[in-house]
Formats: C-alpha cells, structure tokens, sequence
C-alpha cells in the first residue's frame, strides 16, 4: 500500500515531469505565463521536498517503494523511489537552488522570443536532476542521467542559430555520451555480478567478489568522469558556456555535473581500494590542470567552469580517500556549499553580461563595482567562499578535505593545498578585473544595476555562501561521518588561499605589467596551459577529425569502391556472359544440331574422366 | 473466434474488390486491413494459438500467432495505417501496399516451409515494383540490384528446405516435423542448412557486408517505399532469425556449440561500427538514415548471436537479450518510419536532402525541427522514447556474453549517437542558409507524424504495455518456441 510520504516523495520529481508540457504549452497563450507556472511547479517541488524531509527524513524515515519495470520479464527491473539522508539532502539543495536560478531566468530571459521553451526545458530538467537523486535502481538513474544529458543538450543549443551553440552542444553531448557507455557497461556488469539484484541501489552489495566490485565501481566511475567533467572527459564543460548563464549556472555548476559525484556517493559500498585510488588521482590530476588552466582564461564563463571542474575534483578527490561515510559527508558537503556559491557567481555573471551587452572577456570589464553594487558584491562574496577564505562555505567544505586527506598521503594533501592557492589566484584574478579599475570597453561603461527579480536570487545564495558553514557539524552527522577536527596543520591551506588573494591584488587589482612578463618570461608554460594541455586538440582535432573521420572517409570509400565495385563486378560477368552466349542463338538449324552434337560428346567424355577418376561407378 | 484462414481470407477479398473497383478506394482498403490485422493480433491474444486446416499432399496448411508474429503483425497494421495517413500516393501504390501486407501476414504466422518460403518471395515483388516504378533517378538499378540480391539469399534458403526434407525423409514440409528432425542428418547437411537460413536472414537483415542492397534500394524508393522497405522488409530477416533460424539451430547438433553464435555476435558489432562509420561520412540525409537502419538491426543480430551463446547458463540475460531484440522490431519499426517520413517533408519544404546544404531550419520550420530532433533521439535510444528500452536490454544482456568485448559495441553506441548529433547540428541547428528562402512544410504532414511520434513516446514510458495487450510471458514463450 502506498504511504504518503511515498506519494509526496513521487511528487517531488512527478510534478515538474508532468507539468513541462504544459510550461510550454501555456507559452502559446502567453510566454510570460510559462515563466510563472515553470517557477511556481520547481517552487511547490521544493515545498514538498522539504515537506517530506522535515516530516519524515529528520525523523529517521527512509522512503522506498520500487515496481517492477517490465512486468511479462521474470527479470526484476526495479523502478521507484528512495529517500534517505544522502538523496534527501540532495533533493533539498537541488530544488531550492533550481527555484532560485528559474526565479532569477525570470528576468534574465524576459525578453527572449523562445522563453516558453526555455522555462519548459528549465523545469524538465529540474524534473530529472531530483529524478536522477531519488531514483531506486542503477537502471532509473541512468534513465534521468541521460534526461539531464539530453536538457542539458538542448539548454547549451538554445541559442542554436550560434554556429559555436550549436558546435559545444554537440560536443557537450558526444563527451558525455562516452561516460555514458561506461555507465550502461557498469550496470550491464552488476546485474551479471549479483544475478539481477544489484540493480536496486540497496541491493548494491549483493556483490561479493572484491575483482567484481572494482569492475562495477570502475565502470560506474567512467560514467561519473563524463557527467562530471572530470580529466579527460572535462572538455566540454567550458564550450558549453555558449548557453545562457541561468543554465550555466543550474546545470554546470551546481547539479547536474555533480550527478557524477552523487552517483559515486550513492554506490559508495562497491568502491574497492583500487577503484578508490583511481577515483583519488583522478579527482586530484582535475584539480591541478583545471585551477592552472582558470588562470590564463579571459572568459569570465569559462574561469568559472573550469572552476567548476576544480571544485569538483575536490569532491571527486574526498571520495577518493576512502574514509567511508566521512568521505561521503565531506564531498556531500562540499557539493552542496559549491551549489551555493558557484551559483551565486554564474548568476553575477550573468548579472554582468546581461548589463553589458553579453561580452564575455574579463579584459574589456573593470570597474563594475561601483556600477552594479550589489550584484558584484554579490560576486565578490562568492569569490570568497570558492577560494575559501576562513568562516565562509568554501572554508568549512575545501579546508576538511584537505585536512582529510593528510591521513592519506603527504603528496595528496600538498596536491590539494597547491589547488587551493589556485582556486584563490583564479577567483581573484577573475574578481578584479571585473570589479575594480577602470572600465575597458563602452559597455562596461555604461553599465547598470539589474532588476530586484535577479537581485534577490543573487542575495539569497550569497547569504548561503556566507553562513553554510554553520551547518557543517550536523550535516557531517547526519550522513553518518565523523572527519577530524581541524588542526594546527590546517593553517597552511589558509595561508596558500591568502596568499593567493595577494597575488591576485598585486597582479591584476591594479595597473601591472607582472602577468604579461611572467607569461613572456615562461612562454613555452604558458602556452601549454593556454592550449589547455592539448587535451582539447587531442580529442577533437587527433580524434575526432584525423582518426574517426579517416576511418570513416576509408570505409565510406570501402563500401562504395570495393564492396560496391565487387557487386557490380559480378552483375557485369553475368551480362557479359549472356551476351557472349547469344552469340550460339544463330537461328539456323543446322548450327544447332552441331552444337547439339558437340555438347553430346563433350557429355561423354566428362563421363568417361568421371568414370576414370571414379567419382561415379 | 476470428481465426486466422478468415484474415487472410479477408485481406485477399479487400484486394479483389480493391482491384475490382480500379483502385478508386485503394487507400482507404489499406487502412482497412491494417485495422483488420491489428484486431484479429488483439482479438487472438492467447498464448501462442495454433491454427491447423490439414492439408494440400506435401504442404500443410499450419499457422501459429506467437509473440513475435503478434508484434510484427501490429507493425504491419501500423503502417497500414500510418502511410496512407501521410502519403498522398497513387492508387497502384496502395493496391501494392495491400499486396504486402497480406504476404507478411502469411509470412509471419505461417508454419510450413513451403508456403513461408512462398510468402517470402512474394514480398519481394510489391517492393520491386514500388522501386522499379515510383523511384528516383537511379531506380532500375536499385530496383534490380534489390531483386537479385534478395532472391540469391533465397535460393540458399530454398535449397536449405529441400535440404531437410530429402536428407530426413520427411513427408511433408511442415516445420514441426521437418525442425525436430535436424539432428537425424549428416552433420555436413546441417551446416548446409545452417548456412542457407543464415544467409537468407542476414541479408534481409540487413548485417554488414550483405547490406549492398539497403541503401540503393532505401535512397532509390519513393519516402512511402522506403518507410515500409525500412520497417517491415528488415522485420523478415529479424523474424527469420527469431522465429525459424534459432529453433533450427538449437535441435541441430550444433546447439551449445559456440561458433555459430560467435558468427552473429561479431557480425552484429560489425555491422554497428561499419554502418555508424559510413553514415558519418554521408552528405545525404537518406542515405544516412538507411545505414542507421542497419545499424538498429545490428543490435537484433547481436542479441540473438549471445541469446544462442549463452543458453540456458544465465537465464536473466537470456531473457534481456531476447526481449530487447523483440522489442527492438517494434520500436525499429516505428522509429525508422517516422524519420524516413520526417525527412521526406523536409525535402518537400527544402527542396533537397543534402546536409550542406540545409542549417539552421529550427528557425523557419520549428515543428518539422522538433519533431526531427525527437525522431533522432528516439533513434539513439534517449530514455523516454521506445528506442531505448529495446538497446539498453541487449546491451545490459550483452554483458553477460562479451565482457570487456563490449567495448566494440559501446564504441559503436558513441559513432551513431555523433553522427545523429553531428547531423542535427548541421540541419536543424547552427545559422539559417539564407538559400534556402521563405520555406513551409506541410501542416498535415506534421499532424501525421505525431501519430508514430506518440506511440515511440508511449511504448518508451511504459514498455510492458505490449505485454499486457499480448498477455503474453516472455519465458512462457521461449518455453514454447520450438
């Protein structure tokens, strides 16, 4: 029997998934009514979520119900709803920051013909993303993993008449696609593992054998590192900035890229040491080159979404130490303190770009402070908790995991303390060309204040981002871990993050040549970062278009020359043939009882060879 | 009860008077017997009904309505009713189209040799004509390239029959005697067997390197022939390999062996990877689509290759990979009929069906872009849409049999989706080609095409729909499939 809080839990993500069509369908009425009922439906999901996790979560109540799938299959293919602690709080987190940024889309794409659409795709996308975190089985994961892909296809072409829209949403689409085979390999291989049972995620450790569990860990890991835009497959995060900031902001920075990191959490049971070692470096390699590579960008869109990769790495990397449910509730907690605060600056940004006609360089900004107060002091705020400045989100979240990882290794704390002083110069870098100084372009000049529909979104996360920290305690609890309190060692992330700041003053707060020396002093570093360490060139220039399309052109040229030559080769042979043989059809008598009589003695003599060679008696 | 001697009995009478009134309501004849075939699959929906009416000296006249044919006759009612739905086309068109459909309602309920190995050729020749007659620039050829091929494939099938029927000693052709008899025959006369069904099947299938005559014959026909060539004519190697091919195989004294199953499980991978490659150089949107065709069918050959492979030694995916390859048919079915139609209004609207030569049509023709969008992603198995159901089955199945081998198919799974996206880009999306001018498509085009689209989008949602319209149980069905 169905209790309530099944029901409510279904509503959650039912609701917005069955009321996208009608976002759109409003819009031929009215556009502006898409964009009210979109953010009325993502606003009542938040309602009811944080309904059931008051009423039911905090009380200790794990929501679950399942149904089977394909009822004629004697195979159980589970579908349905699980609620616990790590689902709900993700539930929470993602619902009210959806509200939050389709409120904001509220006056960042009022003007857009295609709203109706946007909103409609806004919504079915949040509908996925709270699918995705409350899903039962690997199977239902994968279904809304690939929904969110597909939004998120859509959301990065929406401005699709942009060649370069149109081009990152492809690309955004096959990178994450080749995660996705992992994922469907992953689940291929724990239904073979646990015969079946291992589908539903409480029935992950029905598999015993620990090669079985790092193979399905790995598999699953390789669908995380495409969702999650983790090196190699970070590649498309920075192209899909092409789409508008409010998806950028929604998708690319604070849920749907962090799935990966959810998926790893929630099958957190099979991940063997070996597996756990991979998830480690991986996480740690992403945050090294992704905080390099954000130094020497000048898209404002793009420091911040190889921020976002970085930050990720962290939570990858906390994973990674393997220190069960305190790795869980260390990289939970950073996931959800970077929502807030990486939200809060995609919305700045797109504050900033809607003020000053979408140009992106951070070379033609400067000066906005005193502009736009409120929204750059909004970006100033979330620059501060990316970089972790102390007794902001960034610092609770960023500053335990590096304190964790000292139990793990020297190398590994020193790798994610240098990315901590990275984040800070990036963070910073970006912050002060944009706020302070003197406007670069006629843009920047004449730029002003947004809306208060914007503006409130924006005040909202930067409250978030500056007093998240204070549930760090309970929520460390409430996932079950325990990490160690800081120590005396924990100084050091703080003085590198500081030190960054500086940096970032001295070089880019004021009128400075030290940039444009350092990247001349060390020119062959600075344009392997610049290049993105070729990985971009590698994929699509190497791969995609040397070996893949070779290939392609060579067996296009196989089926058309040789297997379509051969065909016709064969068809000509029979014409030819036939019209060689015509030639006997004389028509003449005569001819014919000659060649009647040649055939019979060739008859014969074929007998009497046969005969000889006794193939008949 | 409404038995099947009375369905083909009716089909036939709907083509004489058909026929008989000069094809003056030969369309509406068409709907007719769609909806006549899908109410006697509905109406018939017991397990597995078996339908005897004796017999003519050699050939009984046998039939059966198991799962597969259930299914497949639904996809031959749905096109009965989906093209005359949206193709304005001329009366000998539609009277072929009835000829059609009452042979693959013989050929996939029949169960003697003779009379499927009749049915099988007379398929052929509605769609020969159809090529031959209505095609494009290049129809003789195509049409006689599709001819021949076919009927070579026939031929090894024929000479298969003849086969068992001498080398058992059998009395009559029917395939309940002459299946079970496989194993009393000289291993050589089996493998010979084994291979004429095989190649038959394959290249109806279409499976790499049998496929030369697929995109001739694909591109060539008329859009309403190449929806119902793509939908249905591929269906009769699947069924094939489904229905006739994996019983013989499994009472010959090869069952259990691996290397007939190693055959189709490597043949399905590479028709995947080959069809995904030279789609992906293709310019012209039909010819793509006729390599994605044979790309879906690939997923059906590797299914049946591993269900074979593994038998009864993991039963869970056996049964994937068996239910994904018969759902595969269906939602193949649909699918593929929708994006032909799609790209037959587009080329209506553009005037052409070059890819270099379309971009950015979402701006002017935003339904037919839609749509167009939702076809593709129904094509690369996006949740939600019928397409995915049927792949993710095989591939979570294919596990099972190929281990870390599955890595080929997956590598196939990423080329189709990239030329899917890459041709969506390229058409839909990116700046309007100015070139192209003020362009419309035709409304009642695009209402039609809602019709398949909803259907993909309901059998996606909830896939158990088919069963509780078949009431049929999967391994109740392969319990009974000899």
């Amino acid at each position: 029997m169905m209790d309530a809080s099944i029901i409510l839990t279904f509503l959650i993500f039912a609701l917005p998934l069955v009321g996208f069509p009608f976002v759109i369908g409003i819009g031929f009425i009215r556009k502006n009514y898409s964009m009210y009922l979109g953010t009325a439906l993502i606003g009542v999901s938040f309602i009811i979520a944080a309904y059931v996790f008051f009423a039911y979560t905090l009380k200790g109540v794990t929501v679950q119900y399942s149904f089977n799938w394909l009822p004629g299959l004697p195979a159980v293919i589970p579908l349905g709803v699980y609620g616990d602690h790590l689902s709900m709080i993700m539930v929470l987190m993602v619902s009210f920051v959806s509200f939050l940024i389709i409120l904001f889309s509220v006056g960042y794409m009022k003007e857009d013909p295609n709203r109706h659409v946007f909103f409609g795709e806004m919504v079915l996308f949040a509908a996925s993303m709270l699918g995705l975190v409350l899903s039962s089985s690997l199977l239902m994961i994968f279904i809304f993993w690939e929904l969110v892909g597909l939004m998120s296809y859509t959301l990065i072409g929406f401005w699709y008449y942009k060649p370069n829209a149109a081009s990152a949403a492809k690309k955004a689409f096959i990178v994450t696609r080749v995660g996705d085979v992992f994922f469907i390999a992953g689940i291929g291989a724990a239904i073979l593992y646990s015969s079946g049972s291992a589908l539903s995620v409480t029935g992950l450790a029905s598999i015993h054998l620990v090669w079985q569990k790092t193979i399905v860990s790995l598999l699953l890991f390789g669908g995380a590192i495409g969702k999650s835009a983790q090196f190699p497959l970070h590649v498309w995060i920075p192209d899909a900035m092409e789409g508008p900031t409010t998806v950028s902001a929604l998708i690319h920075a604070a849920t749907m890229v962090t799935a990966g990191v959810y998926l790893v959490a929630r099958t957190y049971t099979i991940f063997t040491p070996v597996s756990l070692g991979v998830v480690l470096y991986i996480g740690v390699i992403t945050i090294i080159l992704s905080g390099l590579i954000g130094i020497v960008v000048n898209d404002i869109k793009r420091i911040l979404a190889y921020s976002t990769i970085s930050q990720i790495g962290y939570m990858v990397a906390a994973l990674g130490l393997g220190l069960g449910a305190t790795s869980i509730g260390l990289s939970i907690y950073q996931l959800e303190a970077h929502a807030f605060f990486k939200a809060l600056l995609f919305l700045a940004a797109g504050s900033i770009l809607h003020a000053i006609l979408n140009v992106r360089d951070i070379n033609k900004m400067g000066g906005l402070w005193k502009k736009m107060p409120i929204t750059v002091t909004g970006m100033f705020i979330g620059a501060l908790a990316l970089s972790g400045f102390p007794f902001t989100a960034g610092f609770f979240s960023k500053d335990s995991i590096i304190s964790a990882s000292f139990g793990h290794s020297l190398f590994v704390w020193a790798l994610l303390a240098i990315g901590g002083f990275l984040t800070s110069l990036y963070s910073f870098r970006m912050f002060f060309r944009v706020a302070v100084g003197k406007p670069r372009s006629d843009a920047a000049e004449h730029a002003h204040e947004s809306g208060l529909i914007m503006l409130i979104p924006i005040g909202i996360l930067a409250a978030f981002a500056l007093i998240f920290g204070l549930f760090q305690g309970g929520f460390y609890s409430f996932l079950g871990g325990s990490p160690a309190s800081l120590t005396s060692l924990d100084i050091i992330p703080v003085v590198l993050m500081l030190g960054g700041l500086g940096i970032g003053y001295y070089a880019y707060g004021r009128e400075s040549s030290i940039p444009k020396r350092v990247a001349q002093g060390a020119r062959d570093a600075y344009l392997f970062v610049k290049n993105k360490f070729y990985i971009d060139t590698l994929f699509t220039n190497v791969i995609a278009e040397r070996a893949v399309l070779g290939l392609s052109a060579a067996t296009d040229g196989f089926e058309r020359r040789v297997l379509g030559g051969l065909i016709n080769l064969s068809g000509d042979v029979f014409e030819n043939s036939g019209s060689f043989l015509r030639k006997i059809q004389t028509g003449f008598a005569r001819e014919y009882a000659m060649i009647i009589i040649i055939g019979l003695i060739l008859a014969l003599l074929l007998l009497r060879i046969l005969l000889f060679a006794g193939v008949i008696h | 009860m409404f038995q099947l001697s009375y369905l083909l009995l009716l089909l036939t009478i709907y083509m004489a008077v058909s026929i008989g009134v000069r094809g003056r309501y030969a369309k509406y004849f068409v709907v007719l017997s769609g909806i006549t075939i899908f109410f006697f699959v509905v109406l018939n929906n017991m397990t597995m009904s078996n339908f005897e009416y004796g017999s003519l000296s050699i050939l009984t006249l046998s039939f059966q309505l198991n799962f597969v044919s259930s299914i497949l006759l639904s996809l031959v009612a749905f096109i009965g009713i989906f093209i005359p739905l949206r193709f304005r086309s001329s009366t000998g068109f539609f009277i072929m189209l009835q000829f059609l459909m009452f042979s693959l309602t013989g050929l996939f309920t029949t169960r003697d040799f003779i009379v499927f190995y009749i049915f099988w050729e007379m398929v052929l020749i509605p769609s020969f004509f159809v090529i031959g007659i209505w095609g494009g620039k290049n129809k003789n050829y195509a049409a006689m390239k599709f001819f021949i091929y076919t009927h070579i494939g026939s031929v090894f099938m024929l000479l298969g029959i003849f086969t068992m029927y001498f080398a058992e000693g059998a009395s009559n052709f029917s395939m309940a005697t002459l299946i079970p008899g496989m194993s009393s025959m000289p291993q050589t006369y089996q493998s010979f067997v084994i291979f004429g069904f095989l190649f038959a099947f394959l290249i109806k299938m279409p499976s790499v390197p049998l496929h030369s005559w697929v995109p001739d014959a694909y591109v060539e026909a008329p859009y309403e022939g190449t929806v119902f060539i793509s939908a249905l004519l591929s269906k009769m190697g699947a069924f094939g390999l489904l229905i006739i091919f994996t019983p013989i195989y499994l009472s010959s004294s090869f069952a259990g062996g691996s290397a007939v199953p190693i055959i189709l499980i490597v043949l399905g991978i590479f028709s995947l990877i080959y069809s995904a490659l030279v789609a992906l150089y293709q310019n012209d949107m039909k010819q793509m689509m006729s390599y994605t065709s044979i790309g879906h069918m690939s997923f059906i050959t590797l299914a049946v290759g591993g269900f074979l492979y593994l038998m009864n030694s993991n039963p869970l995916a056996s049964q994937l990979l068996y239910y994904g390859a018969v759902f595969q048919l269906l939602s193949h079915g649909i699918i593929i009929a929708l994006i032909f139609s799609l790209i037959g209004t587009m080329e209506n609207s553009t005037g052409t069906r070059n890819i270099a030569s379309l971009g950015g049509l979402a701006r002017k023709l935003p339904a037919l872009s839609f749509l167009i969008l939702a076809s593709f992603l129904a094509s690369i198995a996006i949740p939600g849409f019928s397409g995915f159901v049927g792949e993710i089955s095989i591939l979570l199945g294919a596990y099972a049999v190929l281990k870390y081998y599955l890595i080929f198919v997956l590598i196939g799974v990423v080329l189709t989706a990239s030329y899917h996206v890459f041709a969506l880009q390229k058409t839909i999306f990116g700046p309007y080609n100015e070139y192209l001018g003020d362009i419309t498509s035709r409304r009642a085009d695009l209402y039609s095409s809602i019709f398949p689209l909803a259907l993909v989008f309901l059998l996606g949602i909830y896939p158990a729909l088919i069963f509780h319209i078949f009431n049929i149980h999967v391994l109740q069905f392969l319990g009974g499939i000899h």
